[in-house]
């Protein structure tokens, strides 16, 4: 990072390639949007370039990142409540039981591959709808395993609210995919 | 452990933040709650779920992409809202600066002139305050200066001309044409002296101006 922030080009190319993965999935998880994951990441990084005078050694260089990616989410998160173009509660449901059927019936001869996808897909908009605060943490706890204390530096709250947060979030993603496992489960 | 205690454990058991303590005795109550045991079971398959999600590759020209559009941020840094010239700041102290001005001008301007540079005047004396009707004032406009109630000249008149102060305009207009409106008769019998007041000829009435 200190090279980037004398304008090496090299080391900047260096930090996107080296964290771009992470970024993009944890965006893309949050957000369930891969096409617009790959903007929002290409902006995080565009950011860091901005603002690399600003970062402070001693600083973890993954929260930094990590917090101007979840900032960027939610920002875009919020963009799309105000436009009610967002997945409704309703809709997920209605894909949920029609997943859950599909993969109960396996005379419909759908391949394990693509019952896998699907069953990826479920999962991915369940966590879409998730409220946005609860949703965060658990993606970064989650699915990027972050440690409870730097969840809290990235969100910017108590260890003791992340805790009660991702309580909350797995809760709450279990009642989502209860459908889901329980259907899966009968012969 | 009730039920309660044990589902509340749930989270800190699938971190494995758990003492040995508490996972015995969750299992010891998951050995009699079938209730409890469904749950969690419910609960790590739905995060194991979670946690075995594909990641998301990154777009191949993500590198070359962040790049390109860092080095145009870099050729214009205005336009993604490096420090540039505070603006903003700047035209509020400004606006702060000429409304303070406008407030506090005639203070400052009365002060500024030093008091040593001022000549000394004598008081002049005071002037008797004219009352004209309105529909006379034009007519007036067109004789010699103005004549007191009683007929003779108004003393003020002279002592304005002889003031030294006199000499420097007051104004970049000529004003020596101009017309006096007393608009509120009774606030100026207010003031008057007394011998002015026992005359009945002069009668204020309300003046009516119109553009």
């Amino acid at each position: 990072m200190a090279r980037v922030a004398v304008d090496d080009e090299r080391a900047f190319a260096e930090l996107v390639r080296r964290f771009q993965a992470r970024v993009t999935n944890l965006i893309s998880r949050v957000l369930n949007d891969r096409e617009c994951a790959d903007d929002l990441a290409q902006e995080v990084f565009v950011r860091v370039f901005v603002h690399r005078r600003n970062y402070r050694h001693g600083a973890k260089l993954s929260t930094w990142l990590f917090t101007i990616a979840a900032n960027l989410a939610k920002n875009e998160i919020r963009r799309r409540v105000r436009r009610r173009n967002w997945f409704s509660l309703d809709a997920l449901q209605e894909l949920v039981s029609d997943s859950a059927i599909q993969l109960a019936d396996p005379t419909e001869g759908q391949e394990i591959t693509l019952e896998r996808e699907q069953l990826q897909e479920a999962v991915g908009r369940a966590i879409a709808t998730v409220p946005e605060k609860y949703r965060l943490a658990l993606v970064l706890r989650d699915i990027e395993g972050l440690a409870y204390e730097e969840i809290a530096a990235v969100i910017g709250i108590p260890g003791g609210t992340v805790r009660s947060r991702i309580n909350r979030a797995r809760s709450m993603l279990k009642r989502k995919l209860q459908p889901l496992l329980k259907k899966a489960d009968t012969p | 452990m009730i039920c309660v205690q044990a589902r509340r454990l749930f989270g800190a058991c699938w971190d494995d933040e758990i003492t040995q303590a508490e996972r015995e005795s969750l299992e010891a109550h998951f050995a009699s709650c079938a209730g409890c045991r469904e749950e969690y079971d419910l609960y790590s398959r739905a995060l194991e779920l979670v946690t075995t999600l594909p990641r998301i590759e990154p777009a191949p020209d993500l590198i070359e992409r962040a790049l390109a559009r860092s080095r145009r941020v870099a050729a214009a840094p205005d336009r993604m809202g490096s420090p540039g010239f505070p603006w903003v700041p700047v035209t509020a102290s400004t606006a702060l600066v000429a409304v303070a001005f406008t407030v506090f001008s005639p203070w400052l301007v009365g002060r500024t002139v030093p008091v040593a540079l001022r000549p000394a005047r004598t008081p002049a004396p005071i002037v008797q305050p004219e009352l004209r009707q309105p529909g006379t004032l034009a007519s007036e406009t067109q004789g010699p200066e103005a004549q007191s109630p009683g007929g003779t000249t108004a003393p003020g008149r002279a002592a304005v001309v002889t003031d030294p102060l006199a000499a420097v305009p007051d104004s970049l207009f000529d004003h020596s044409e101009d017309i006096e409106f007393i608009l509120d008769p009774m606030t100026l019998r207010r003031g008057r002296p007394a011998a002015l007041r026992s005359n009945a000829s002069a009668k204020g009435q309300q003046a009516t101006i119109t553009f």
